[in-house]
């Protein structure tokens, strides 16, 4: 690289040398010299709108120095009694509508009008106030107060040039300028993604983090503040400006805990993340559940003899536990049986939780006395962009984690070890963006994903609309295909969230097949069989109109429980059935919207586009080869499949289950859970209990095209068992 | 449960008992014996059988209490509770020999005709019943929440009310009226709601315009003629949910006469079930 | 805006546990099961405690035995196990009642609850349907083989066989002349001037208590009464002997008239001596026989002798003889042929032609095996049945009606009187029949519970 030739100019009297292109703000600043600013920060585009840091060039009028080049032989004098006296009005003209002291100014002192206006000895302002402004409090994270705004433009610039967001802009002209979200939407009901960007170059109490202002990162377990020092300290923030740590000293907060006390909680819903510094803590989840029901042994004799009548003594499912671990927030997965595992000082977790919201997915208990770094997603993000941490993020993944996802994926079961410690060491990590594609349908296949982070959706367009075949959390995969390179894309997948990738190569897994030639056999075979079953999908979706059912969404189902109205008695012996066969909660609800003469029950419609499996912290909300989705023991009881389901199909119920009795170890004492629960089909029954159960022969677990096929045009076909 | 083509194998196998049956009796009975048929082993056939009939159909309601148990799908029960009920009427008019004999067998043959009766009313009911229930009430819910519906319905009128007040309506001086209506323009909707619809919905004592839909049609028509087209939606709203109030209570009706019919024939057939228990035992003794 | 209606706002209105809560509907099948079950046990218990079993009963008791109506164990007898059909045996029923077999060469003898069945009301028990009399008789096979009997009787209207009586074509045994043709014409000569008999005069109803016992049958009044010579036809067939005497002989045996007329005689001559002398009868000379003396001088046997054989002469040859057979032994003849004197001078010859008379064998029931109740068809006239006496010139003739007059009444169906067998016949063997003094106190009979008999002591105290 060759020198380009340094520009000398004068500040304040002394002479400096910068490079070209450099703005006379950063020239002054390289040289020691402060400019007062407001709307400038480090690491984004100066935009000149405060005007905070004129200085004087020797032009007519004053120029902003934060976009403004500096030239040969330019004098800047950054501080006058012009200049002076221009800041002083300025600020005192901003004071005007500033509703001091602002939110930030109230509870971390640091809102920066407000210090500059008391630097200035700006008190109360000579000029009236206009009306206030409404707050937006609909976000859940941050608070909106556009009475502290003062356009500076950080937050339009932290949402759209740093995070790609594009949520916030100016609207309105004059003085009845406002930031807005989209189109003036309330800030919770718009686009944005809570990333705190904003909020983190918000100047003013404008946009004030909400947690702040409450008690989230509050003072329990010896926290305090670290300081910038002690962070910049850290490998892991290392090159992280220390402007940003300084402006988000309370996004970060190091925490101490003794032995045995609690980090986090398994379904809390959360906002951070943790960094351990020192020592080592156990993540677990509670005892698992077959198939979230009412732990056994304490149950009588008498229950356990009509559980043999009900044939639950068989509820063994053909392909139970094809998982053996349960994947969850932090670098390593838990093992089915024994779901506990051990973190150590350099790990992270919480990430899912800090960057989505998402509920926490497990119990983090401090095993020794321990300190950590809880932070904000703020932090976090800046964190990650941290190459040690990627690469140490990385390497744990590949270590603790890859082995047991690969293991995971039918193709890849039995393959030795040998081959799994060379692919281990050739796969990519790649993250993604939210909504940005991975893959396209009917691209050249070339490559295979598994998921280590976030939600990758996987969608098929066909003539009826796009049909979401699954979600993909954490140890998921696809595009198997593509490793045989043979074949396009049967289907788009896209990031749901800001995902992370394990992705193994086309050429470099052929490359390592002829090396070990025996198991490209058995992989044809699982590929030719994924082809005929795509193939036979294709068939069936694209034979019906499909327009009659698109209003009340019974597209989307492949599975319905519908009543018949003219023979409905109305007498619950189908809720009474489910319940009995569910432990007293009820699966189903007599209750929804009618079609034809059909009330379709709120029960599960195991969707196409199980709208449900999004988010699950700890992936136990899954579906099974046959339709039904299922519950897993192992749910936390967040209740976000409760939220996601359009349907209002799956409920929280309180449970008892045996958990780890904390004050007697190796003991186990009943505690009230919370868990999801919805149809299952009753796939351990001949026919489902509803079914069996009525006496009018009124309810029918039904495939809706076929059975609905004579009102919607296909030939119908009654009571496809669920289309099994 | 209805009665319809899937039910012609145990209409077939009913006949042809009951036709054996009167065979049996009418070989056996032109001896005329003078004495109680009952008592003869023939008759005594007739009354184990029809009382085995009487027992199986009274198990349904065991049935129904343990419906996971895998004894036999709820609908062959049904089918069975009906068929062989019914039979077990003639079986017993046989084994009495057409006699109604003491009191004892003269109550158990009155509780059985009004048991039969009553099941035949009720069956009956459930071929029209379910139909007519589904045709009338569109918005129907679940019968034993209709309370709870209906106080959802109540708070969600006073919300829907609440918000029709806060609404602006832009002032149009050009507009009719819109001096009339000045600040308040909600006020005649929150009048007619004071007046009319919260008594409704609060089921005050007292006939209401809105209990019957054309007059309520009226009055919310009327209404509307007073407010802005701003409030339309609310109006919109309030009159959709007097009408879910209607019919969730023309449901409870409906679905009372649906299954009043139980309150008959279920406490009489148990008690039907402890007589014959009775008399089998006095009569076997004596 | 406007309300919506999506699935998941409906079902988050209903709380998912409603289905458990108590619900009305149920509540009240509950409760009024409860109520039913109550009543029904309530029922019972009274009845149970006050001991009243006729709630039990198939139903009302005949009058005879209504007083039981609370002691099923009277007759239905338990001992005989739990399982059995029949619970009321045969010893149950002749506790108190005697109820002969029927024919010893019957091949069953049916029980008697399976003709006598109780709990119909108030009936009479002996009122017994046909069917348990065709249940043999319809098909009748005895035990000693072939039956002289009709085999196949099925109703009286149908194939009952004619009377036995007619149907045997005998004639009637008796040995009594008698001309019911003669006697039922007009213009007879009574005692008392001109007389028309009619059946009543002479055919009475009779009503006594050795009657029905010798009968066997219940009927008061049942039978004919005979016919006899006091009473139906002494008044005109008179019994004189000799125109001295105003007095008849008694309507006697022959030996009884031989000694009441040689009395007579003898009391006569001896108090009228003179007529010992006997003049001779001109017109009674006979022709070319010697004429006797004028007159004879007799001995007062000589005088009875010869007046007794000249009435008895009459008597038997003529008076007598008029209705009856008279046997006369064979000696008897010759000695008729004797002269007179020489019948005279020997009483003994004369007390050896004293006649037999036959057996009269009148026919006190033509109908041995069953019973005719005169009383009861008064209201029909006695030709319209038996329509042959009024031509009967033979007392041979067997004047009983046959089965068709009776089958014009008596036939099954409506406005026909009834043809039961009870009516005319009876099973039980009235023959065999014992009377006694049953053996029950009348403490034992209104008890609830059933003593055996041999529990019981003698009828009195107990």
């Amino acid at each position: 690289m060759s020198a380009a030739p340094l520009i000398e100019l004068t500040i304040d009297g002394r002479k400096v040398a910068v490079a070209p292109g450099t703005t006379v703000f950063d020239a002054a600043r390289i040289n020691g010299i402060a400019i007062p600013t407001l709307c400038h920060q480090q690491n984004e585009t100066p935009v000149g709108v405060c005007r905070m840091c004129v200085v004087d060039v020797g032009a007519r009028v004053f120029a902003a120095s934060c976009v403004r080049p500096a030239e040969a032989g330019m004098v800047v004098t950054t501080c006058s009694e012009r200049i002076e006296s221009a800041r002083h009005t300025l600020l005192e003209l901003l004071m005007a509508d500033h509703p001091s002291p602002c939110a930030r100014q109230q509870h971390s002192g640091d809102c920066e009008l407000e210090t500059l206006a008391r630097a200035a000895g700006i008190g109360a302002s000579r000029f009236p106030r206009r009306a206030p402004r409404p707050q937006d409090d609909s976000s859940p994270a941050i608070a909106v107060a556009h009475d502290a705004c003062i356009l500076c433009d950080r937050c339009i610039r932290g949402c759209g040039d740093i995070r790609n967001n594009f949520v916030l802009a100016r609207m309105g002209k004059g003085g009845a300028t406002d930031i807005a979200f989209d189109a003036a939407a309330p800030m919770g009901e718009s686009t944005c993604v809570s990333c705190g960007e904003c909020m983190v170059s918000c100047p003013t109490g404008a946009l004030t983090n909400k947690f702040v202002v409450s008690t989230a990162l509050g003072a329990e377990h010896g926290a305090q503040s670290a300081t910038t020092e002690e962070l910049l300290a850290l490998p892991v923030f290392h090159n992280v400006s220390g402007t940003f740590l300084e402006l988000n000293k309370n996004a970060v907060i190091k925490r101490r805990y003794r032995k045995g006390e609690i980090v986090c909680r398994e379904g809390d819903f959360g906002s951070t993340a943790f960094y351990i510094l020192e020592g080592k803590v156990s993540v677990s989840i509670s005892s698992p559940m077959a198939h979230v029901k009412t732990s056994g042994g304490e149950r009588g004799f008498l229950s356990r003899l009509s559980s043999l009548l009900v044939g639950r003594a068989n509820d063994h499912r053909a392909e139970d536990v094809t998982r053996r671990s349960i994947p969850i927030d932090a670098p390593v997965d838990l093992d089915y049986n024994h779901p506990v595992a051990e973190l150590g000082p350099g790990e992270l977790f919480g990430e899912m939780t800090c960057m989505n919201f998402y509920p926490r997915s497990a119990t983090v208990r401090a095993e020794t006395d321990c300190a950590v770094l809880e932070m904000l997603r703020n932090v976090l993000d800046t964190m990650r962009k941290n190459k040690t941490l990627r690469a140490q993020l990385d390497r744990t993944y590949r270590q603790r984690a890859l082995e047991d996802h690969l293991r995971n994926v039918p193709l890849f079961r039995a393959l030795d070890q040998e081959f799994l410690d060379r692919l281990r060491e050739r796969v990519e990590l790649a993250s993604f963006a939210p909504g940005q594609l991975i893959c396209r349908q009917g691209e050249p296949a070339d490559s295979f994903y598994l998921v280590r982070l976030g939600f990758v959706k996987v969608s098929e367009r066909h003539a009826g609309g796009e049909l979401v075949l699954a979600y993909l959390s954490r140890g998921d995969y696809f595009g198997e295909i593509g490793l045989l390179g043979e074949g396009a894309r049967t289907a788009t997948c896209t990031a749901l969230d800001h995902a992370e990738v394990v992705r193994i190569p086309g050429e470099e897994f052929r490359a390592m097949l002829d090396r070990f030639p025996s198991v490209r056999g058995g992989l044809e075979a699982v590929a030719q069989e994924r082809q005929q079953a795509n193939h036979e999908r294709m068939a069936v979706l694209g034979s019906v109109p499909l327009e009659s059912f698109l209003a009340q969404g019974l597209m989307e189902a492949q599975s319905l429980l519908v009543l018949d109205l003219e023979r409905c008695t109305r007498c619950d012996a189908c809720v009474n059935a489910c319940a009995d066969a569910h432990d007293g909660v009820t699966r189903l609800i007599r209750e929804g919207l009618r079609f034809d003469k059909y009330l379709v029950a709120t029960s599960c419609r195991q969707c196409r586009d199980p709208l449900c499996m999004v988010g699950c912290p700890v992936g136990s909300i899954r579906r099974r080869s046959s339709l039904e989705v299922i519950i897993e023991d192992w749910c936390i009881g967040c209740g976000l499949c409760a939220q996601n389901c359009p349907y209002g199909n799956i409920n929280l119920h309180p449970f008892t289950v045996q958990a780890d009795d904390p004050d007697h170890p190796g003991r186990k004492r009943a505690v009230v859970r919370k868990k999801a629960t919805s149809c299952d089909l009753c796939t351990n029954q001949a026919e489902p209990s509803c079914v069996y159960a009525c006496p009018h022969d009124a309810a029918h677990r039904v495939e809706p095209r076929q059975f609905f096929g004579s009102l919607v045009g296909a030939p119908a076909q009654r009571d496809a068992k669920g289309a099994k | 449960m209805r009665i319809d083509r899937t039910h012609t194998g145990w209409l077939v196998a009913s006949c042809a008992l009951l036709g054996a049956a009167c065979v049996l009796y009418a070989l056996a009975r032109p001896t005329a014996s003078p004495e109680p048929m009952g008592g003869t082993p023939l008759g005594l056939a007739f009354g184990i059988t029809g009382f085995a009939f009487m027992i199986f159909a009274a198990l349904l309601g065991a049935r129904k209490r343990v419906p996971v148990w895998r004894l036999g799908r709820a609908q062959t029960w049904m089918r069975g509770h009906l068929w062989l009920g019914l039979l077990s009427l003639p079986l017993i008019l046989l084994h009495a020999g057409f006699r109604a004999g003491g009191p004892l067998t003269t109550a158990l043959l009155w509780l059985l005709i009004i048991v039969v009766a009553s099941g035949l009313f009720g069956a009956a009911l459930q071929h029209f019943m379910p139909a007519t229930m589904t045709r009338q009430v569109p918005l129907e819910t679940i019968y034993e929440e209709i309370d709870h519906v209906r106080a959802q319905l109540r708070a969600e009128a006073a919300e829907r009310i609440a918000r029709a007040k806060t609404i602006v309506v832009p002032e149009n001086p050009d507009e009719e009226g819109a001096a009339a209506r000045g600040a308040e323009p909600a006020a005649p909707l929150a009048a007619f709601y004071e007046r009319e619809i919260r008594p409704y919905l609060d089921h005050a004592p007292g006939p209401s315009v809105l209990a019957d839909r054309a007059q309520a049609e009226r009055a919310f028509a009327g209404v509307r003629l007073l407010l802005p087209p701003e409030l339309r939606d609310a109006v919109d709203d309030l009159e959709n949910i007097c009408e879910e109030e209607r019919q969730l209570a023309r449901q409870a009706r409906l679905h009372r006469w649906l299954h009043g019919w139980l309150l008959v024939h279920v406490p009489l057939s148990i008690a039907l079930i402890l007589l014959g228990a009775v008399h089998a035992v006095v009569a076997l003794r004596y | 805006m406007p309300r919506t209606r999506t699935t998941k706002k409906l079902a988050q209105r209903i709380d998912l546990n409603y289905f458990r809560e108590a619900r009305p509907l149920r509540q009240w099948k509950f409760r009024l099961t409860l109520a039913a079950l109550a009543l029904v046990l309530a029922w019972i218990g009274w009845h149970a405690a006050r001991r009243d079993n006729a709630v039990y009963s198939a139903g009302k008791l005949s009058a005879a035995h209504a007083v039981f109506s609370n002691r099923c164990s009277a007759c239905h007898v338990t001992a005989g196990g739990l399982f059995l059909v029949r619970k009321v045996s045969d010893h149950a029923c002749l506790d108190c009642h005697d109820g002969p077999i029927h024919r010893a060469s019957q091949t069953f003898t049916p029980s008697c609850a399976s003709c006598h069945a109780d709990h119909r009301g108030a009936i009479h028990l002996a009122e017994v349907s046909d069917a348990r009399c065709t249940q043999c008789h319809a098909n009748l096979q005895t035990r000693t083989g072939p039956s002289h009997l009709v085999t196949h009787i099925e109703s009286f209207a149908s194939d009952h066989p004619e009377f036995a009586v007619l149907r045997s074509e005998e004639s009637d045994p008796t040995t009594i002349r008698f001309n019911h043709a003669l006697h039922m014409q007009p213009n007879l000569t009574g005692p008392s001037g001109r007389v028309q008999l009619v059946c009543g005069d002479c055919h009475r109803l009779v009503s006594n208590a050795s009657a029905e016992i010798v009968l066997g049958q219940h009927a008061a009044g049942a039978g004919m009464a005979e016919a006899t010579y006091a009473a139906n036809c002494a008044s005109c067939h008179t019994l004189q002997f000799d125109k001295r005497f105003a007095e008849q002989v008694p309507h006697d045996t022959p030996e009884r008239i031989h000694a009441f007329v040689v009395a007579k005689f003898q009391t006569y001559i001896a108090a009228h001596p003179a007529e010992l002398r006997e003049l001779r009868q001109p017109n009674r000379d006979l022709p070319r026989r010697p004429v006797p003396a004028d007159y004879r001088l007799l001995t007062p046997p000589e005088w009875v002798a010869e007046h007794t054989g000249e009435a008895e002469d009459l008597l038997w040859r003529k008076t007598c003889k008029e209705c009856h057979a008279l046997n006369f032994a064979e000696g008897q003849s010759q000695a008729s042929a004797a002269p007179l004197d020489t019948r005279l001078t020997n009483l003994a010859m004369l007390n050896t032609e004293l006649p037999s008379v036959a057996p009269s064998n009148i026919t006190l029931r033509y109908f041995p095996l069953a019973k005719f109740d005169h009383a009861q068809h008064q209201l029909v006239t006695c030709e319209s049945c038996h329509a042959g006496a009024r031509t009967s010139q033979q007392s041979s003739d067997i004047l009983v009606p046959g089965i068709k007059t009776c089958r014009q009444c008596h036939r099954q169906g409506p406005q026909a009187a009834e043809a039961r067998c009870f009516e005319c016949h009876t099973y039980h063997d009235p023959t065999l029949r014992k009377f006694g003094p049953g053996h029950s106190s009348i403490e034992d009979l209104l008890s609830v519970v059933r003593r055996a008999p041999a529990e019981r002591g003698t009828g009195a105290g107990d």
